[in-house]
């Protein structure tokens, strides 16, 4: 077995028990990311050199047996818009192309803590906007198990990075289903976090109401350990939670059936549109899932065709103004051939956005100036208290719903870049989470011409251990987790 | 967006918003905006058809919680590694263009 191939669990143990080093795995994974990287394009940043730095680090804390967690040596990818200390983070755009922080963001600084390995800094969309990572400043991400076709986005490259064995787990960023339609599209697992489990201090915002942080990895299993480690509350983000966070992997190893969990389908999900063979997944899947023990009942999300729209116009609105900082002074890209202040802006924010960044800033601004505020803006967050009222209403009798991640496979390249419209609308079934503020889970559940298919597990908010709970049952008794594209044995 | 807001985006339009962004915009974006902005506009005018009357916008994510903490002197950013991001600086400042320009 390559290296490359360990589970986190498998990894730790050849860790602990001496059989191989952090510095020999960390060199298997950066090998591979020279190798195959430059065909897939999921890493922004390779920190070479600082990885092998940490991997030494967490080597000598193996031997001298000062408590090693099981994150230790392990190498991992971060998306490009968590702030790393002395590493670029750019969120894929121009304007921060040379920007590097002079801190940690929160998550970052928790890996730190356990010794894990930052390998580098994946590609998305450029801050996030996107659902395929062709809205890049800088290069589109190739999905590992057929490079003429999308990840995904927003953390295509997380995913790809995960997919392609390019790094043990990734951190990927979540707004609008950026963690979980790039999972399901590379056949990765990938966790939408409760908004507020893992804080957002040092994450780059894009909607402020909506990012989450959250793990994806090659099992529920994995997700399980990487977010026992960046999970809880964080006194620099006032919105993050103040629950105790649970151990989640314990939870797991003990879990022996579903028994006694309800789960609800929500019918608005399974609607013409959607892909035949995604849905003969889907209904293979939640009879699997029954046989584990959980009765299945059918739900109803009556406003799950609005959730689209309500989305977007709360994006542009919080969009625009999160986007208003980069301006050219205090940080990032900086025009200043013109004449005086205004030329700055102007020009600075002409050259360092790209298309679609400046589409959703001007209709951001366009709903949020005077006398349209009401009918978009306002409008938008009313409707949002009714998509998450349907939500209250089914958690009252499911402890979660199984949905497809998205309603076809990964597109090709080029297919929907021109359409604006059209590329939103391949979120139908990720968004409505974000406005909910509740967890989901994405798991590989199929395949169709090669290509992966995703079931999205959604739970109440701070049902994470459910939700794992449910991934790693399915993922006992199914393999499509462990399927790898062929650049996998590369 | 009742019937008194829906609004046709036009070229004048766009340069307006362009420049509320502060975004210099060439004429080929102008102009491929103009189309797509109506286009998104129109499809979020679905939400006309819900009613929400009694209902209240949903400002936040999760649970209301106020958090508080003790006020306590932490050591803050050096101001060099603070400014080290900035394009210009001088003596501990940012430095900026001219604001006024003499027509």
């Amino acid at each position: 077995m390559d290296l490359h191939e360990l589970s986190l669990q498998q990894a730790q143990e050849l860790l602990r028990s001496r059989k191989i080093s952090s510095e020999e795995l960390t060199r298997a994974y950066l090998d591979r990311v020279q190798r195959l990287d430059p065909q897939i394009k999921s890493y922004v940043t390779v920190s070479g050199e600082l990885a092998l730095e940490q991997a030494r680090e967490a080597d000598q804390r193996i031997r001298t047996g000062e408590g090693s967690t099981p994150l230790t040596g392990i190498p991992y990818s971060a998306k490009d818009s968590l702030s790393t200390r002395g590493i670029n983070t750019t969120c894929s755009s121009k304007i921060l192309a040379n920007y590097k922080p002079f801190y940690d963001s929160t998550a970052i600084r928790k890996l730190k803590l356990t010794n894990s390995v930052l390998l580098g800094k994946n590609n998305m969309d450029e801050f996030g906007m996107g659902s395929s990572t062709e809205n890049s400043g800088f290069f589109t991400t190739r999905n590992p198990w057929n490079f003429d076709y999308v990840p995904g986005g927003s953390s295509g490259g997380s995913a790809a990075a995960v997919a392609a064995g390019l790094a043990a787990f990734s951190l990927g960023e979540d707004t609008g289903g950026s963690v979980r339609m790039p999972a399901g599209f590379c056949g990765v697992t990938g966790l939408k976090t409760t908004y507020g489990r893992v804080s957002r201090y040092g994450l780059i915002p894009l909607v402020s109401s909506f990012d989450t942080i959250g793990p994806m990895a090659r099992s529920a299993y994995d997700v399980s350990l990487v977010l026992e480690a960046i999970a809880g509350h964080d006194p620099k983000d006032s919105t993050s939670r103040i629950e105790p966070v649970q151990i989640y992997s314990e939870t797991l190893k003990k879990s022996e059936n579903l028994r006694g969990l309800r789960v609800g389908i929500p019918k608005e999900y399974f609607v013409e549109g959607l892909d035949s063979e995604v849905d003969a997944s889907l209904r293979t899947a939640i009879k699997q899932i029954e046989s584990l023990g959980a009765e299945a009942v059918e739900v109803s999300l009556p406003h799950t065709q609005y959730a689209i729209p309500v989305y977007y116009l709360i994006l542009f609105a919080e969009a625009s103004s999160n986007l208003a900082k980069y301006d050219g002074i205090r940080f990032g890209l900086s025009e200043r051939d013109g004449d005086g202040l205004l030329d700055v802006y102007l020009k600075t924010r002409e050259t360092g956005f790209g298309a679609e960044t400046k589409r959703r800033i001007m209709l951001g601004t366009f709903a949020l100036s005077a006398g349209y505020y009401d009918a978009y803006y306002l409008k938008a967050q009313k409707v949002r208290t009714l998509i998450r009222q349907d939500f209250q209403k089914a958690f009252e009798t499911c402890d979660a719903l199984i949905t497809p991640v998205a309603p076809t496979t990964a597109f090709r390249i080029g297919e929907k870049i021109t359409n604006p419209l059209d590329m939103y609308l391949s979120d139908v079934h990720v968004v409505a989470v974000n406005l909910a503020g509740i967890p989901a889970l994405s798991v590989p559940c199929g395949l169709s011409n090669g290509l992966p298919i995703g079931m999205q597990i959604m739970g109440p908010h701070l049902s994470e251990e459910t939700l794992l709970r449910i991934g790693h049952m399915y993922q006992s008794q199914t393999d499509w987790h462990m399927k790898h594209p062929s650049c996998w044995n590369d | 967006m009742s019937k008194k807001t829906k609004i046709q985006i036009d070229e004048k339009l766009v340069k307006e918003i362009a420049s509320l962004a502060r975004l210099a915009l060439s004429k080929d974006e102008t102009e491929l905006f103009v189309p797509q902005f109506n286009d998104i506009l129109n499809y979020v005018s679905i939400l006309n058809e819900v009613d929400t009357d009694n209902v209240p916008p949903a400002y936040l994510s999760s649970a209301n919680q106020s958090v508080t903490r003790e006020d306590l002197i932490e050591e803050s950013v050096p101001t060099d590694e603070f400014l080290s991001n900035a394009p210009q600086a001088k003596d501990d400042y940012v430095v900026i263009p001219r604001v006024h320009i003499e027509q």
